[in-house]
C-alpha cells in the first residue's frame, strides 16, 4: 500500500467519512521529520495540509508530542505558528508517529547557502524575525500546552539540563575524537551562566530556513518547531545569530539585520535585557548543541546506509565550519 | 570529522541507485541531488587537500603533546591512505584531549593558549568553501 493510500485511510476514519488524498509530495529540508504536502478531498471540498512523519533516521532525536503542543501553544498569538490538527504518537496506518497540520500557501523558505537570501525586504523580514522571537520569549509559559509534554527547568538549571543533554549527545555519537567541541563543554561547565531572567518556550531551530516569507518582507509561517522546550530565552537569540547561519562577509545576521539591531528589536518585543555574560555562555553553548546535531547526523548517515546527502553534507561540511565558529569563540573568551 | 571522502563517494553511488517512492520525487528529488552536487563541490577541495591536512594536523599535534611532555600514544602512520591518517589523527586527538585537560586542571593557560591556537589551525586548514547559491 502507498504512503498515499494509507493516509487516505487514516483521514477517512479520523474524518468519519470517505476522504482522498491528492498531490502528495515529499518536501525538501526538515531534516528531523518526513515533511509532505498534501490535499485532502472530502464531499467535493479540497483543503490542504503537511503530514510530518517520523523518519527511520534523522538528525535529531525528538518528541512529536512535544513539538505538536509546543506549536499549538502559539495558535492565534502573532508569531506565525501553524495550525496542528492531528497528532498519532502510535503510527496508526503510517507505521510511524506523525502529526498534521494546515498548509500555509504562498511562501518559501530560504536555503542558509543563499547569498543575500532576502534582497531588498531583508530589513522587514529582519524585523519581524527577532520581533517574533522576542515575543515567543516575552510569552508567560503558566498554563501553556507544551508543560502538559515537559517538565521545565528551574531559572538556575536551563544551562545545566541543556548542555548535559548535548554533551551527552556529541559523547553517544561522536565516530572521532573532537577536542574543540570538547573543550567548549568545559570551559561552558566552568563558567555558567547566571540564571535566566524568565522562563521561556524556547523554539530551539529558530533561524534563518525555518520560516516561510511570501517574498515581499512578510513571515508568514514559523517552522521545525522539534527542538522546542521551556528554558533560557536566551537560547534562541544566539541559536539564530550562531555565524554558522550568515554567509561569511555579510555583516547582518543571516543576511538580514545587524547585530545590534536585531538585539534591539528582540529586547522591544521580549521585555527583557540581554546579560553580556549570560549572551557569551549561550552563544557558545549554540555552537556546542550546533556540533552535537552535525554528530548525530553523520552517525545516522551511517547507521541509515549512507542514503540521505543532507545528513552526509551536515556531518562533514557544516561539522567544519561549526569547527570553526568554536575555535574562534574559545580564543576569543581566552583572550 | 566523519564522513571520510571514500565514504562520501561510496554514499553518492547508494543515493544515486536508490529507488525513490513516487511521492519523493519533483522538488524533493531536485532537492536531493542539489546536494549530492554540493557535496561534490566540497569532495573536490578534500581530494586536493585532504590528505595534506592531515600529515600536518597529526605532526602539529605530535609536536603540542611533545612540548606538554605527554608524549605521542603511537607511531606515525606508515602509508599515506585516508585510513591509516585518520586512525593515527584520532589516536593524537584523544591524547590531545587528555592534554588539554591536564592543562587546564593544573591551570597552564600558557599552554591551554597554545592548544586553543592550534585548534584554530586546526580548524582552518580542514575549512570547505562552499561557494554561495544565488
Amino acid at each position: 500500500m502507498s504512503l498515499a493510500d494509507q493516509l487516505a485511510a487514516y483521514l477517512t476514519r479520523l474524518n468519519g467519512a470517505p476522504t482522498t488524498v491528492e498531490n502528495l509530495a515529499r518536501i525538501p529540508g526538515g531534516a528531523s521529520r518526513e515533511t509532505y504536502r498534501y490535499d485532502c478531498v472530502v464531499d467535493g471540498v479540497r483543503r490542504g495540509f503537511i503530514l510530518r512523519r517520523d523518519p527511520p533516521g534523522s538528525l535529531i532525536d525528538t518528541d512529536r508530542r512535544q513539538e505538536f503542543l509546543a506549536i499549538r501553544s502559539f495558535a492565534g498569538k502573532d508569531v506565525a505558528a501553524p495550525t496542528v490538527v492531528a497528532l498519532e504518537e502510535s503510527g496508526a496506518e503510517l507505521e510511524r508517529p506523525f502529526f498534521i497540520m494546515e498548509r500555509v500557501e504562498g511562501g518559501a523558505p530560504a536555503s542558509p547557502f543563499q547569498a543575500d537570501p532576502y534582497g531588498a525586504h531583508a530589513a522587514a523580514i529582519g524585523e519581524r524575525f527577532f520581533s517574533i522571537m522576542g515575543r515567543i520569549a516575552g510569552e508567560p509559559v503558566e498554563g501553556l500546552p507544551i508543560l502538559d509534554a515537559i517538565d521545565p527547568p528551574a531559572p538556575e538549571d536551563c544551562w545545566r539540563r541543556e548542555l548535559d543533554y548535548w554533551s551527552g549527545v556529541i559523547e553517544a555519537d561522536e565516530e572521532h575524537p573532537q577536542p574543540i567541541v570538547r573543550a567548549a563543554i568545559r570551559l561552558l561547565r566552568r563558567e555558567p551562566p547566571p540564571p535566566a531572567a524568565k522562563l521561556a518556550v524556547v523554539h530551539g531551530d529558530y533561524r534563518t530556513g525555518n520560516f516561510l516569507h511570501d517574498g515581499a518582507g512578510h513571515i508568514i509561517a514559523l517552522l521545525d518547531w522539534e527542538m522546542a522546550h521551556v528554558g533560557d530565552p536566551l537560547e534562541d537569540l544566539a541559536w539564530a545569530m550562531d555565524p554558522l547561519w550568515t554567509q561569511i562577509g555579510d555583516a547582518r545576521i543571516s543576511g538580514m539585520t545587524p547585530r545590534e539591531e536585531a538585539m534591539a528589536i528582540w529586547r522591544k518585543a521580549s521585555g527583557l535585557e540581554i546579560d553580556p555574560k549570560a549572551f557569551r555562555w549561550w552563544s557558545l553553548f549554540a555552537s556546542v548543541k550546533g556540533q552535537a546535531i552535525w554528530t548525530s547526523s553523520a552517525k545516522e548517515w551511517r547507521d541509515g546506509g549512507m542514503k540521505e546527502p543532507v545528513l552526509a553534507l551536515s556531518g562533514w561540511y557544516t561539522a567544519r565550519r561549526q569547527d570553526q565558529i568554536l575555535a574562534e569563540q574559545l580564543l576569543a573568551w581566552s583572550a | 570529522m566523519t564522513p571520510s571522502l571514500p565514504d562520501l563517494l561510496m554514499g553518492h553511488m547508494i543515493a544515486l541507485s536508490t529507488p525513490m517512492p513516487p511521492e519523493a520525487t519533483g522538488d524533493y528529488l531536485v532537492g536531493r541531488l542539489g546536494l549530492l552536487a554540493m557535496i561534490s563541490i566540497l569532495a573536490v577541495q578534500e581530494a586536493e587537500r585532504g590528505v595534506d591536512t592531515r600529515v600536518w594536523e597529526n605532526k602539529a599535534i605530535r609536536s603540542i603533546l611533545q612540548r606538554a611532555g605527554a608524549g605521542a600514544p603511537c607511531e606515525p602512520a606508515e602509508d599515506l591512505t585516508w585510513s591509516a591518517l585518520d586512525r593515527e589523527n584520532a589516536q593524537l586527538r584523544r591524547a590531545l584531549i587528555a592534554a588539554h585537560t591536564s592543562a587546564e586542571d593544573r591551570g597552564d593557560t600558557a599552554l591551554g593558549r597554545e592548544i586553543l591556537g592550534l585548534y584554530h589551525e586546526m580548524a582552518g586548514r580542514r575549512q570547505l568553501v562552499l561557494p554561495p547559491t544565488s
